[in-house]
């Protein structure tokens, strides 16, 4: 058990990659503002890339097919980030707040 | 070796804890400063794993672009102090349970799957990672998605714009009715 915490190895990035990807789904569970839910979905995407990174590095001494998915990836996820917060700007503007609740019940 | 362990462990737990404070902050400042946080050490998780153009890129383009964009949008609204609630007690209870019912399966599967052990799955991945290519090849293609987004932002702005200008003279027509 010792020894498989002191030899860091490709299991510990799947771990780590794992509880931040549970994190994520949590956040975007129980969050109410929008804002939030919204940088759920980053920290999920995030998760993702680590766990490229880590197979690039443990499997793909290359790096280069790791690095390539990874950057694409990352992209993606600050350009769904980016459009959700322009999205959101809009919808602050129109109704003056951000709390998901209360805009399902405005529209109820 | 001792340095490179305790080097891992704190961004494993720096990384975990400033991911709960963006889900946890009680303010919206603290909430962005966390997300902040978060994409510092995942940069620094990167560096770890020798992907220095990743760990470059993501610090630039989330950690001073995406964060700060974050933080001026909060300014904008004028909700930088803004006290941030949670879903009702039964809500997260039962939120938490699906999370860690789901991280519980997920891990059976695996290692139902491939039998106990990483070689395995390994071994599935890089037989089927036949082809390498070069990763300046597709800086070319990447520059291209990087303008596209600025059109589609734009597009996307202007479109959200119109229709919200349509919208708000029917709004305030039927007000005055």
């Amino acid at each position: 058990m010792i020894n498989s915490l002191l030899n860091i190895g490709l299991a510990h990035f799947l771990i780590l990659s794992l509880i931040l990807f549970l994190t994520g789904l949590l956040g975007v569970l129980i969050s109410r503002n929008m804002l939030r839910t919204v940088m759920s979905l980053f920290i999920m995407s995030v998760s993702s890339v680590i766990n490229f990174a880590a197979f690039g590095y443990y499997c793909d001494r290359s790096m280069e097919n790791a690095n390539m998915i990874s950057v694409f990836v990352l992209i993606l996820a600050v350009i769904q980030t980016i459009i959700a917060l322009v999205i959101l700007y809009k919808i602050y503007q129109a109704n003056e707040y951000l709390d998901a609740e209360k805009i399902k019940d405005k529209e109820n | 070796m001792v340095t490179n362990l305790i080097y891992f462990y704190f961004l494993f737990f720096g990384i975990i804890c400033s991911a709960f404070g963006i889900i946890f902050a009680p303010m919206m400042y603290l909430s962005a400063i966390s997300l902040f946080l978060f994409v510092c050490f995942s940069s620094l998780i990167y560096l770890y794993l020798n992907s220095v153009y990743l760990s470059v890129f993501q610090f630039i383009l989330c950690g001073l672009f995406l964060s700060v964009y974050i933080f001026l949008l909060i300014k904008k609204i004028g909700r930088i102090n803004l006290r941030l609630g949670l879903a009702p007690f039964s809500k997260i209870l039962v939120s938490s349970v699906f999370v860690l019912l789901f991280g519980g399966l997920f891990v059976l599967y695996f290692f139902q799957e491939f039998d106990s052990s990483l070689y395995s799955f390994f071994n599935a991945v890089v037989e089927k990672s036949f082809d390498t290519v070069n990763f300046r090849h597709y800086l070319y293609p990447l520059s291209l998605v990087g303008v596209f987004v600025l059109v589609s932002a734009v597009v996307l702005r202007v479109f959200l714009d119109n229709s919200l200008s349509v919208e708000q003279p029917k709004e305030q027509e039927e007000n005055k009715l």
